[in-house]
């Protein structure tokens, strides 16, 4: 019973971060230095994981799929199934568990040792909203470098597919490209592209959520960071799936 | 002036405060004093609009804020600066950008304009040539003078300090009471929040017990000190056991003992 009323004031709490980061949309503009700052933290310190993550990706889902289609006599399929993988579904949910735990850790490590050592209370007394000196600054820059960093690993995972499918499976790159971008629907890119949006959205807003609800020291810190990464990545999940339910009974 | 009438907070079935009434004189120093978990501090974030409390009145020189929104209380606290017992310094920030880092003026003053004022600030807590420097590099001590000068920015005319002396050696805490006097000379009203006795003897001009969330006394030090209140005498007893109280014309220990 407590653990649910927990959840329920949980909800609730989260409900008033969402809140008044939507109603101080317009404070962005005194926060533009904050924005950019974690736009660098979020976008090019996680380039190279997103570029390892996208590439290795295309790479074991082209090996896998190649293998069954082999028995088929379908292998020129590879680029197809590689290019509707990453773009549909791999490319945004690697890139978005990827970020949830190395975004999602950072906004709820910082954010709750600032609470911890009173600074978010300090940034209260001194005239502040927390919200919208710190999560809004994070959603946004979230939100503008998510779809780029989701671009970046389609493209490296559809080159690992091709890398596969010319040494395994001797297939021409050429033929390979042409079918892997003839395979892609409006309506393929418009699900890849959106997802990073939502993701963006809710690994930034539930992990500096732990983070300013942060208390009992540095066992409370590591919990409420371990949270972060877990509720978001579980997030990621749901809302893929919602996705991709839409995809294919309403779209 | 402040004023508190019979305040109230709990935190879920905990209740923190009862019906706590007092008031805060201009210009004097207050000390609100009691053991760890009375509910000192938790007093000290009401009137710093930090913590809303379930039932009472608070007024500002006879405005009530308690029922003020949060962007109407935002006028009312560039009236209050308030030092942190963490300090509450931003580590990314260097000293000058802590200090400047809330004026609301930021954006309108020149370069040179924010760094004489960060520059007579630092001067004012006697700590020149430090703009540069990070909270990292700094001692205690010195934090909180950064700490004190970050909420002089305002030009505030309260300041509260949560446990100013709280683990800084001797001459540290030394320096520390002496810049709160210096705040007293310059027209600025102190409400200080602290378990140690030499606090309560060097700055309180109005002192007030807390208890288990209740005001068990209030008034000068004389008045506390001949209290027949049962737990002041048993807590201002214990506390002159630990505390080697420096001050030429009082001799606690002695006055307990009378």
């Amino acid at each position: 019973m407590a653990q649910f009323k927990n959840m329920i004031y949980g909800f609730e709490e989260f409900g008033f971060i969402v809140r008044d980061l939507l109603l101080g949309i317009k404070t962005i503009k005194y926060n533009w230095d904050e924005t950019l700052t974690e736009m660098y933290l979020i976008g090019s310190k996680a380039l190279p994981l997103v570029l390892l993550g996208g590439l290795f990706a295309g790479v074991i889902l082209a090996i896998e799929t190649g293998h069954q289609l082999k028995l088929f006599g379908a292998t020129s399929l590879i680029s197809r199934t590689v290019s509707l993988g990453m773009v549909r579904e791999l490319g945004p949910v690697v890139t978005g568990l990827l970020l949830a735990a190395r975004t999602g850790a950072k906004n709820s490590s910082e954010i709750g040792a600032m609470k911890l050592s009173d600074q978010i209370d300090a940034l209260t007394a001194f005239g502040f909203n927390p919200v919208h000196k710190l999560v809004l600054p994070r959603t946004v820059a979230a939100l503008i470098m998510f779809l780029p960093l989701t671009l970046i690993a389609d493209i490296t995972g559809i080159l690992g597919g091709m890398l596969i499918a010319k040494q395994t499976f001797q297939i021409e790159i050429a033929w390979f490209w042409d079918t892997a971008i003839n395979a892609l629907k409006m309506k393929d890119l418009f699900v890849g592209f959106a997802k990073p949006f939502f993701f963006a959205f809710f690994i930034s807003t539930i992990s500096c959520y732990f983070g300013l609800k942060t208390k009992g020291g540095t066992t409370g810190l590591g919990k409420n960071t371990i949270n972060a990464v877990v509720y978001s990545s579980i997030v990621i999940l749901i809302l893929d799936f919602i996705f991709t339910k839409i995809v294919w009974e309403v779209l | 002036m402040i004023e508190l009438k019979n305040i109230s907070l709990s935190f879920r079935e905990k209740v923190i405060l009862k019906d706590v009434s007092f008031r805060i004189e201009d210009t004097l120093t207050t000390v609100i004093v009691g053991p760890s978990g009375a509910g000192k501090s938790s007093i000290l974030k009401i009137i710093a609009g930090l913590w809303k409390p379930d039932s009472g009145e608070i007024f500002f020189n006879g405005i009530n804020v308690y029922h003020m929104s949060e962007s109407e209380y935002q006028t009312m606290r560039k009236k209050i600066g308030i030092v942190f017992q963490s300090n509450a310094l931003f580590d990314s920030l260097s000293v000058t950008e802590n200090i400047l880092y809330f004026l609301p003026e930021r954006k309108s003053l020149t370069v040179s304009e924010l760094n004489e004022k960060a520059e007579r600030l630092l001067n004012f807590v006697n700590m020149d040539g430090t703009g540069d420097l990070y909270p990292e590099e700094l001692s205690g001590g010195m934090k909180k003078r950064i700490a004190i000068a970050r909420a002089l920015a305002f030009n505030p005319d309260l300041i509260l300090f949560d446990e100013p002396t709280t683990g800084l050696d001797p001459l540290n805490s030394a320096s520390i009471i002496e810049l709160i006097e210096k705040l007293k000379e310059n027209g600025t009203t102190s409400v200080v929040v602290s378990h140690i006795l030499n606090d309560v003897v060097e700055l309180g001009e109005q002192i007030i017990v807390i208890n288990d969330g209740l005001v068990v006394e209030s008034g000068s030090i004389e008045k506390i000190m001949t209290s027949d209140e049962p737990f002041v005498n048993k807590f201002f007893y214990q506390l002159s056991k630990h505390n080697y109280i420096m001050k030429s014309n009082y001799n606690m220990y002695e006055l307990i003992n009378v």
